[in-house]
């Protein structure tokens, strides 16, 4: 049996909450949410001196992109909202916008562009500012970003196949929950690898920090060059 | 914040959502989706919908369903028993027909004209997961397009 006869089989397993990790694999799997996934994997790479926040943030990035398939599953299953609207609406807006926003935070990762300062001494802009240099705050956002760039082929997967799944149980929680952790799988488990890979060079890693500019170079390039991509693919 | 509080409200959440959710799955499995006809079949539509801006597997998707009906349906096609076109969604003209069958995007969609006037539709999502192999699209595609022919 081939790999994609299995995904098949599996997408069509009777208990939802399994058809849902399927179908969430197939999209992790299909190029836009590839690219994005990559991305995030560079966004946590930024940060390898320390295991546990490495893992923690890859999982904090799958939150994220569980909070918008979660939001978009209740408007429509609860609330009602016309899938094909919201679906034509995403597919117009939501892939536009991502690849100059990537271009944009690549250039804010160089210095090229700074920000206006957010030091203005209020308390939520300290506290963002706290969760930012943690590079949790960021990783959210990003996932809740990610998840709305749907392209054709993965706005198949999730319109056509998960969301017909979540109002035949009239479940937006669960089922979207479980598709959006299978979709930030191929992240959680290269953080592990990362983390892995960390404890047993652990005896290098003083060098390594060194090179963190270096590394936030590379990671602000992965940036535009995803961007580049898909600025190209829409606008081009 | 205490690290424990936080996994143990996460981990409690999930068993909630499971006990809720889970005798909502076994029961929903009762009511299976789409109208079915049967009965004397007028005319069946086969459209692939895409938007101007195609993906590499929505251009497959149409290709191999086009290849599949020219092979297997040209009678059919000749006589206007199957229809066949691939639609974009995009375009004004198309609005009427994309209403009709609700598309959401690229899709491949089947609709089934009763003699009595009924009508039903029916998105096709396993084709999706064929691309990789062409004779096995074409012939999934056929067995499905023979029995919503034959009113099955």
């Amino acid at each position: 049996m081939s790999l994609m006869s299995f995904m098949e089989a599996m997408s069509m397993n009777s208990f939802p909450l399994i058809a849902a990790f399927f179908i969430g694999l197939m999209t992790a799997l299909s190029p836009c949410p590839l690219a994005t996934n990559i991305t995030a994997i560079a966004y946590i790479s930024k940060k390898i001196d320390n295991g546990k926040k490495t893992l923690l943030t890859g999982f904090i990035y799958t939150l994220g992109r569980m909070v918008t398939y979660v939001l978009l599953a209740s408007l429509i299953v609860y609330i009602g909202v016309n899938v094909q609207s919201i679906s034509f609406f995403l597919q117009k807006y939501g892939e536009r916008i991502l690849g100059p926003l990537l271009i944009f935070i690549g250039l804010i990762m160089l210095n090229l562009i700074k920000l206006p300062s957010l030091k203005s001494g209020d308390r939520i802009n300290k506290l963002k500012e706290k969760l930012s240099e943690k590079g949790y705050f960021g990783a959210f956002l990003l996932g809740v970003l990610f998840a709305l760039a749907f392209c054709p082929f993965s706005a198949v997967l999730f319109f056509g196949m998960l969301i017909p799944l979540a109002l035949k149980f009239s479940d937006g929680i669960l089922i979207p929950s479980v598709f959006a952790f299978a979709t930030g799988l191929p992240v959680i488990i290269f953080s592990f690898v990362l983390v892995f890979s960390v404890s047993k060079l652990g005896s290098i890693m003083g060098k390594v920090q060194k090179f963190e500019k270096y590394i936030r170079y590379f990671v602000a390039l992965v940036f535009i060059i995803v961007g580049i991509y898909y600025t190209w693919r829409i606008w081009i | 914040m205490n690290k424990k509080l936080i996994y143990g409200t996460a981990i409690s959440i999930f068993v909630l959502l499971l006990v809720f959710f889970i005798p909502k799955y076994l029961n929903g499995n009762v009511a299976a989706s789409g109208a079915q006809i049967s009965g004397d079949i007028e005319k069946v539509e086969v459209y692939h919908f895409h938007a101007t801006r195609q993906c590499v597997t929505c251009k497959t998707v149409g290709a191999f369903s086009e290849e599949t009906v020219n092979t297997y349906f040209s009678n059919e096609l000749k006589s206007g028993k199957l229809v066949f076109a691939h639609v974009n969604v995009d375009l004004p003209e198309n609005k009427a027909l994309v209403d009709k069958y609700e598309a959401k995007g690229a899709s491949l969609l089947i609709g089934v004209y009763g003699k009595d006037r009924s009508f039903s539709k029916q998105e096709d999502t396993n084709v999706w997961y064929k691309i990789g192999n062409e004779e096995d699209y074409m012939n999934y595609l056929k067995g499905v397009i023979e029995s919503k022919l034959s009113g099955k």
